[in-house]
């Protein structure tokens, strides 16, 4: 949620406190780039929270008759196989995608804090175990492990989230523990220590915060992989039981018609680019923020 | 050393063997099994009592961790049995695939490798400012792109609508032209990134100002100075990358119809083929721990502050 | 859930069924009729490139049900007999003629002489034998298992080096056609020493056919080459000496638009598996679609009455009547996919038009479901007190767009106040919960096969068991149809042909009757060529046969 609280430079545009100059040196330092991702980004939110505005037609019944429409006035993106309006049920899949994504980096950076903060804030041998640990995580193919996790949990958007979600747990944790060690190395925290501090009080008033920046940075830009993951989950079948409108299982469905009806592999394509570039481009501009 | 590297080999064999553990937990997890799922097929037509006997002449029903000493026994004598499923021993079944994923994985990997380079000498190099920011945003980009649908594209636009390389039938390299491309422009992103950035720092740098005050050309002093430090963190995310490559494959194997591991996985998967299984989990294991073990031997040799760090841990 | 198995079983006799509705019914005969370009001789030499849908897995001939592999045996083995794709009457083939006891345990087949497998030895009387032996009563330490074609199998016997006797402990009328499927494909005494678990690589199946694989590349590509000293075709056959094609390159490629696509481009010559929306777009481009019947059990879908939710015929009558068969057809079909007006296929043996019952009358849907206590719920699904009216179905992979079909059914029934969930599941979920009815009260279903009995293989309990009763394979509680199965042993059992016959259509009077099955469309099975590939043929059920196969000019 990190992302949608703290939009760099945009949020705080419009502060009343800020003089004029500096809101216009402010405004020329923009970059319009992050602008329009922001931008995307909330349509994307819009989407998924107030489907229903941005249109009337229902995403899962259609008029068969209306069938692989091209892309018109009536149906902006053209229509599916049954007559369903691709653009609604574009409209409608975002909360399948975005839900599913934010559950896969809530997985990820969840567990992995937790492990790379234990693992670096412990004795050196225990720390070894849980890195091997970790290790064997990484060494079982990812996919392996995210497809089994599917069929274990049943087939869904959710249970598809949480696969990409644990398979990340791993990078998550590595990057955690060494932030921790970096953090833990620092001469406060060795004072804090020092002087009589508890160790779970210190770690959780001094280490966490100061280790968490990073992670969460990559937590940002692991939001866009996220999506693209679970669509890519979505194409390979393991996704969203039919009707459901996610955009992987959209692209997916639709990649049978394309030489007849190129818009429903195409526009669900182009939107899940576009919201992973701009999730991409705002997670980067945190990076940078915080290196 | 010789103590460090020991350490290391022990610890890369337990990773195999808990990997093998895993995957062996992981399969007896799973809704069913593979008798179940190769005999229960309607399309043999088998009555409740053949079924019955099948599964006893496969002993599917003995305890678990019977099976498990059986298959760990079976394996620590170097033998990978038969896959049910596909009737062929599993030796066979990955021989028929891993040569066209490694070809599929390494060419990827080298084009990625290439699109980053160039990418990076450009975003910095190129004279116009929008130019480069242009190119900055490239790699942004193509990170966005999901492989399935930039292949669907690809096939759809250079082999079947401009007829210009084709997919099917076609010989060993031309036909690996779009999946390597395919494969190559997502991974060569991050790749892409870190050589912008190492560019970056480096030109940012107190010794770059000096070697050019010496009169070293801007571009000499680039190549020298950003290969020593964008190699160590371009070697990081390569080890990273070459798994993340491995299962990148089953989507494009899939999108190009090409046969590898990736696909092999998924199906083995799908149909529990527990012998198929095990062989990749132990192939990818291996290959994950041989990758890392060269990446920690190499990174020393190519930078000076490690191997300070290193010599001193050992 | 049951497609692939397209094997014609045993039929007493031959019968001749129209093949109506096929736009190629002249290509149907891989020896007769073949279609062949105005007037010019074949031309021989060339290599066809073959795309296909999916891998072959076991290449066990009796295994040869699943689609892939019964393309790849029908091109490298021959059987004992030839059941004429046209006329479905059984004609020589291996066997130069047969004789059989009036009671039917005793067979004897008289071999041609001069056979040879493609390593060299001969097919002769103990070669047969010891194939029959193997699929009629499998092999425990090989792991063989037993042919669905072959009942009350007992013992072979060598007569001379050419003559081989076969007896069986019960009357089994239906083995002179079991000889002459896929399934009962003659492969060398060698390959039936190996492993079952061996039989996945085609290099190891040795067999007499017009082709001999060349070389594979496991799951991937298979190359079959025209075997030079061919001289064993049917009679019927136009062609009687090599194979005109040199060679034929298997490449699986499983995606839909790629198939098409490679096709169209010119990457390709013939393709398995094309949906009837790519139809319109490989006619406009000169090429040809061939879509033979498969004559089986339509594209149905069919309840499992052990769940208590379809458990009252009301609902299943209602669901019935609540199913625009044509809305599907039309929507997502081709004239190739005719609208389904019984059980089985208008070109299967038996068949009775049934129309009348199968009408589509959401009124009498509603009607049926407020009688049978289900009233208006929330979200527009229909209730009975706390229990919502909510099914659903495991999507088969094999069906041509069944995830499209069933979505479109699911959006027909929520009109009536049903909800009908499709999943896709992993194969594992999906054989475990197909055996359940509390899982699984709706499934999709199909089977092709030239044969009467294609209906009592589906439905009862000892053998496909769709219906799931209760001595069957299923976890059921309570539900089995006495009167049901009593009908179709006597399909089995009958010896009168038109008697037989008659139970058929009783069969299929009753199914629909009791609203167990809800019939879609005839299913065929869709290739695409290209314009110059001529002397395209296919079997009795619609596998292909390259063997009369030419290249024109292009």
């Amino acid at each position: 949620m990190s992302i949608v609280q703290s939009p760099e430079g945009f949020a705080t545009a419009d502060q009343p406190s800020v003089s004029s100059e500096r809101w216009r040196a402010r405004l020329r330092r923009l970059r319009p780039g992050l602008v329009l991702a922001w931008a995307t980004v909330a349509i994307a939110v819009a989407w998924a929270t107030l489907p229903w505005l941005f249109t009337s037609y229902s995403p899962v019944d259609g008029v068969p008759r209306q069938r692989r429409l091209p892309p018109g006035a009536l149906h902006w993106f053209g229509t599916d196989e049954l007559g369903r309006d691709l653009y609604a049920r574009v409209v409608h899949g975002a909360v399948h995608t975005l839900s599913g994504a934010l559950i896969s980096v809530a997985v990820g950076l969840a567990m992995g804090t937790l492990i790379g903060l234990i693992a670096g804030s412990v004795e050196r041998r225990l720390d070894d175990a849980i890195m091997r640990v970790i290790d064997v995580m990484l060494a079982v193919p990812a996919l392996l492990l995210s497809l089994s996790i599917i069929i274990i949990l049943g087939f869904g958007t959710v249970n598809a989230a949480i696969a990409v979600g644990v398979a990340s747990i791993a990078s998550f944790a590595r990057l955690a523990r060494s932030e921790v060690v970096r953090v833990r190395r620092m001469d406060y925290v060795e004072a804090a220590f020092g002087s009589g501090g508890r160790f779970f009080a210190v770690l959780w008033r001094h280490v966490l915060p100061n280790s968490l920046t990073a992670v969460l940075a990559l937590a940002a830009l692991q939001f866009g992989h996220a999506v693209l993951a679970i669509s890519t989950l979505g194409f390979l079948g393991y996704g969203a039981p039919p009707p459901t409108p996610e955009w992987g299982l959209l692209i997916s469905e639709g990649r049978n018609y394309i030489s007849t009806a190129w818009w429903l592999t195409v526009f669900p394509g182009l939107v899940v680019v576009a919201v992973v570039l701009a999730a991409n481009r705002i997670g980067q501009s945190l990076v940078r923020r915080t290196l | 050393m010789a103590r460090y590297i020991l350490t290391r080999l022990l610890q890369a064999v337990f990773v195999l063997w808990a990997a093998f553990t895993v995957s062996f937990i992981l399969l007896q997890a799973l809704p069913g099994d593979e008798i179940l799922i190769k005999f229960e097929n309607p399309d043999l037509g088998l009555s409740k009592q053949q079924i019955a006997d099948i599964r006893l002449a496969y002993g599917a029903d003995v305890p678990l961790h019977q099976q498990y000493l059986f298959s760990l026994g079976r394996v620590l004598s170097g033998q990978l049995g038969n896959s049910i499923q596909r009737g062929v021993p599993v030796i066979d079944a990955i021989a028929a695939n891993l040569p066209s994923t490694l070809r599929l994985t390494v060419l990827g990997f080298v084009t990625a490798a290439s699109l980053a380079l160039v990418i990076a000498f450009l975003a910095t190099l190129t004279p116009f400012a929008f130019l480069r920011s242009l190119l900055r945003g490239l790699p942004s980009l193509f990170i966005s792109l999901p492989v399935f649908w930039l292949g669907i594209v690809l096939i759809q636009v250079f082999s079947f609508q401009l007829k210009l390389i084709p997919v099917i039938g076609a010989g060993p390299w031309e036909g690996l032209v779009l999946p390597v491309l395919a494969l190559a422009v997502p991974i060569s992103a991050p790749l892409a990134q870190v050589l912008v950035r190492s560019i970056d720092e480096v030109e940012t740098q107190g010794f770059v100002a000096v070697a050019r005050a010496k009169g070293a050309s801007r571009r000499w002093v680039l190549w020298r100075h950003v290969f020593r430090n964008a190699v160590p963190p371009t070697l990081t995310i390569g080890g990273v990358l070459f798994g993340e490559l491995l299962a990148g494959a089953v989507v494009t194997e899939t999108v190009f119809g090409l046969n590898g591991l990736g696909r092999l996985t998924e199906q083995a998967v799908n149909l529990q083929d527990a012998a198929i299984l095990q062989a990749i989990v132990l192939i990818a294991a291996l290959g994950f721990v041989l990758v890392n073990l060269s990446v920690d031997l190499v990174m020393p040799i190519l930078d000076p502050r490690l191997r300070k760090a290193f010599g001193g841990a050992s | 859930m049951s497609d692939g198995l397209r094997t014609p079983a045993p039929s007493r006799r031959a019968f001749l069924a129209g093949t109506a509705s096929l736009a190629t019914s002249v290509a149907l005969g891989s020896g007769v009729g073949a279609v062949q370009a105005q007037g010019t001789a074949p031309v021989t030499g060339g290599r066809l490139v073959y795309l296909e849908q999916q891998a072959h897995t076991n290449l066990y001939p009796p295994a040869g049900g699943f689609y892939p592999n019964g393309g790849v045996l029908n091109q490298i083995t021959d059987k004992l007999t030839y059941q004429n794709p046209k006329t479905l009457k059984i004609e020589p083939w291996l066997a130069e003629s047969w004789s059989f006891n009036a009671d039917r345990t005793e067979y004897v087949f008289k071999l041609r002489k001069g056979v040879t497998f493609s390593d060299g030895t001969p097919l002769d009387a103990a070669a047969v034998a010891k194939n029959f032996d193997v699929y009629g009563k499998g092999s425990k330490e090989l792991r063989h298992p037993v042919s669905e074609v072959i009942n009350n199998y007992a013992g072979s016997e060598v007569v001379d080096p050419l003559t081989v006797r076969f007896r069986f402990s019960k009357p089994s009328p239906g083995f002179l056609q079991g000889t002459s499927v896929i399934g009962s494909g003659i492969v060398s005494p060698a390959t039936l020493d190996r492993r079952f678990d061996e039989l996945g690589d085609a290099t190891k199946i040795i067999g007499s056919g017009p082709f001999v694989v060349a070389s594979e590349q496991l799951g991937r590509e298979l190359v079959l080459a025209a075997r030079k000293d061919y001289a064993w075709a049917p009679a019927s056959s136009a062609n009687q000496g090599r194979p005109y094609l040199d060679e034929i390159r298997y490449i699986v490629t499983g995606e839909d638009s790629v198939r098409i696509g490679a096709l169209l481009a010119g990457q390709a010559d013939v393709i398995r598996q094309v949906q009837a929306y790519d139809e319109a777009q490989v006619e406009k481009a000169g090429y040809r679609i061939y879509a033979p019947s498969t004559r089986g059990v339509n594209n149905s879908v069919v309840f499992r009455p052990d769940n208590p939710l379809v458990a009252d015929i009301r609902v299943r009558r209602a669901l019935l009547h609540a199913t625009n068969a044509k809305e599907i057809v039309e929507s997502l079909f081709s004239e190739h996919y005719p609208q389904a007006t019984s059980v089985i296929a208008s070109t299967a043996q038996g068949y009775v038009n049934l129309s009348d019952k199968l009408t589509f009358d959401p009124a009498k849907a509603q009607a049926l479901l407020d009688e049978a206590g289900w009233k208006p719920g929330r979200n527009g699904v229909r209730q009975r007190g706390a229990q919502e009216l909510a099914l659903t179905a495991y999507e088969s992979l094999p069906q041509p767009q069944n995830r499209a079909t069933l979505q479109l059914i699911a959006q027909q029934w929520a009109r009536v106040g049903v909800k009908l969930t499709v999943l896709a599941g992993d194969s594992g979920s999906r054989a475990t919960d197909d055996l359940d009815p509390l899982k699984t009260p709706v499934s999709p279903a199909m089977v092709g096969r030239a044969d009467p009995d294609v209906i009592k293989s589906q439905y009862h309990w000892e053998n496909r068991d769709m219906l799931r009763q209760k001595p069957g394979r299923g976890k059921v509680n309570e539900f089995v149809d006495a009167k049901l199965n009593e009908l179709l042993e006597a399909i089995a059992a009958e010896v009168n042909e038109e008697k037989r016959l008659d139970y058929v259509v009783q069969v299929q009077t009753y199914l629909l009757d009791q609203a167990y099955v809800i019939p879609i469309f005839e299913e065929p099975q869709a290739f695409a060529a290209a314009p110059y590939v001529q002397g395209l043929g296919f079997e009795a059920v619609g596998r292909p046969s390259f063997y009369n196969t030419w290249l024109a000019k292009r």
